[in-house]
């Protein structure tokens, strides 16, 4: 016999105690929706922080209270995670000295960067470019992600100091990740991220991930002077602050995505 | 409008694109309403790609993709801020070769499904 339950007896016993409940001058036990929205329905408060939620790089100077960055981070801790290992945990940077070494050494890194593998500093047809050329899409053939061209110019841009790697943000989350994580460690710290940035926006704070706070990683001493402890490394930061202006004001347009939908027995493509 | 269309180099799928030619790496995909634009330079404040900039006499200052634009990330950080919807990137940035978009179609608003 099948020992998973079938959907059909599940819904009738859902009525069998819900009448009992009924009967007997209790609340219904049922937890389950029945009323789907309609179509066209506006937008309900989770759906609207999504799609005003902006990447934030330009701060007041004003700290946040500490109890709001304990409200967004207690969000992230009810964030679903594979066998839930829950494998991350955080520290929160909100000293400036601290945040001033953070940025320092990531630009130092940027400035090194640029000078060994960014082929664009050197005029077409000089030998330099065509070294450095050869160097670096060896490096790109390695490792595609972190060669991708987008973040090229970003990098450029902090080595000359025209855009800051944390943003001068008052508040510096990073996000530990547990290497021993089930299965794909790095989603879960993606999934409790992503709970943090939207709870902050629904806060009215500002966020924006940094990914760049990778770079920390390849300092020991500061890895150590943070409070990482192994197995336990640097995956990803969040800047927090109030944002200047009112940059989430209006839900943006963007591309869409292959959906490939099968039902009926047929396959369709849609956007 | 300065929604230059940027036609692609054609490459074998594996070739890595060359970072600062224009064919190869399209990123001039935004446009911007001279007529809507009220100079408010807020756009030019958030860009994270740093390629926005104001032009024209003090009085009637305008929003522009600056000369050596490169590097828009298509975040639309600009629309989002802009209160007269003078500045919008319509299309992804893309690539010739390994890095070319695949599996997506044109920009859209939300939709209430
Ligand atoms: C994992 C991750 C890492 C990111 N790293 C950076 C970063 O280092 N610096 C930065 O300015 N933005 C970073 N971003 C923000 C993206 O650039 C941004 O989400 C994207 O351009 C879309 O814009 P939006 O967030 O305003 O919708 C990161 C985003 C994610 C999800
Ligand atoms: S935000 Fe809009 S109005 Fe202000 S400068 Fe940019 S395009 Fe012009
Ligand atoms: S889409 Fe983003 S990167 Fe491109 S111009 Fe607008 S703000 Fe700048």
């Amino acid at each position: 016999m099948d020992d998973i339950a079938n959907s059909h007896d599940l819904e009738e016993l859902e009525c069998e105690l819900d009448a009992a409940a009924a009967k007997a001058g209790r609340k219904a036990r049922r937890r389950t929706a029945i009323h789907d929205i309609e179509p066209g329905a506006d937008w309900n408060d989770v759906e609207h922080a999504i799609l005003t939620r902006r990447s934030i790089r330009k701060f007041k100077g004003r700290q946040v209270p500490a109890h709001m960055i304990r409200r967004i981070l207690e969000m992230g801790r009810f964030a679903p995670s594979q066998g839930n290992c829950q494998p991350w945990s955080f520290v929160v940077v909100r000293d400036k000295a601290m945040i001033a070494e953070m940025e320092q050494y990531c630009v130092a890194v940027c400035k090194n960067m640029t000078a060994t593998i960014d082929y664009t500093n050197y005029p077409a047809g000089s030998e330099q470019r065509a070294v450095i050329m050869a160097n670096t899409q060896k490096l790109n053939r390695e490792n595609p992600n972190s060669f991708h061209p987008v973040p090229m110019t970003a990098i450029k841009s902090i080595a000359n100091g025209r855009f800051a790697v944390f943003h001068r943000a008052p508040t510096v989350i990073l996000i530990l990740m547990d290497k021993r994580g089930v299965g794909v460690p790095e989603v879960d710290v993606g999934v409790v991220g992503t709970n943090i940035v939207l709870a902050a926006q629904s806060v009215g704070l500002g966020t924006c991930w940094i990914g760049f706070s990778k770079l920390l990683s390849s300092n020991p001493a500061l890895v150590e002077k943070l409070g990482v402890q192994p197995p336990f490394e640097i995956a990803e930061a969040i800047s927090v602050g109030y944002p200047i202006g009112n940059p989430t004001q209006q839900a943006i347009s963007r591309q869409t995505h292959q959906i490939v939908w099968w039902e009926d027995g047929k396959k369709e493509i849609l956007y | 409008m300065s929604d230059a269309s940027v036609e692609k180099a054609a490459v074998p799928a594996d070739h890595l694109p060359i970072w600062d030619d224009p064919h190869e790496a399209i990123y001039h995909r935004v446009s911007i309403d001279l007529d809507k634009c009220d100079g408010c330079k807020l756009c030019v404040v958030v860009c994270p790609a740093n390629i926005l900039e104001l032009f024209g006499p003090k009085d009637s200052q305008k929003a522009r993709l600056k000369g050596d634009a490169n590097g828009c990330m298509s975040c639309n950080n600009c629309y989002a801020v802009c209160a007269s919807q003078g500045i919008i990137a319509s299309k992804p940035y893309d690539f010739a070769g390994f890095y070319e978009q695949k599996q997506i179609s044109e920009f859209m608003f939300p939709r209430k499904f």
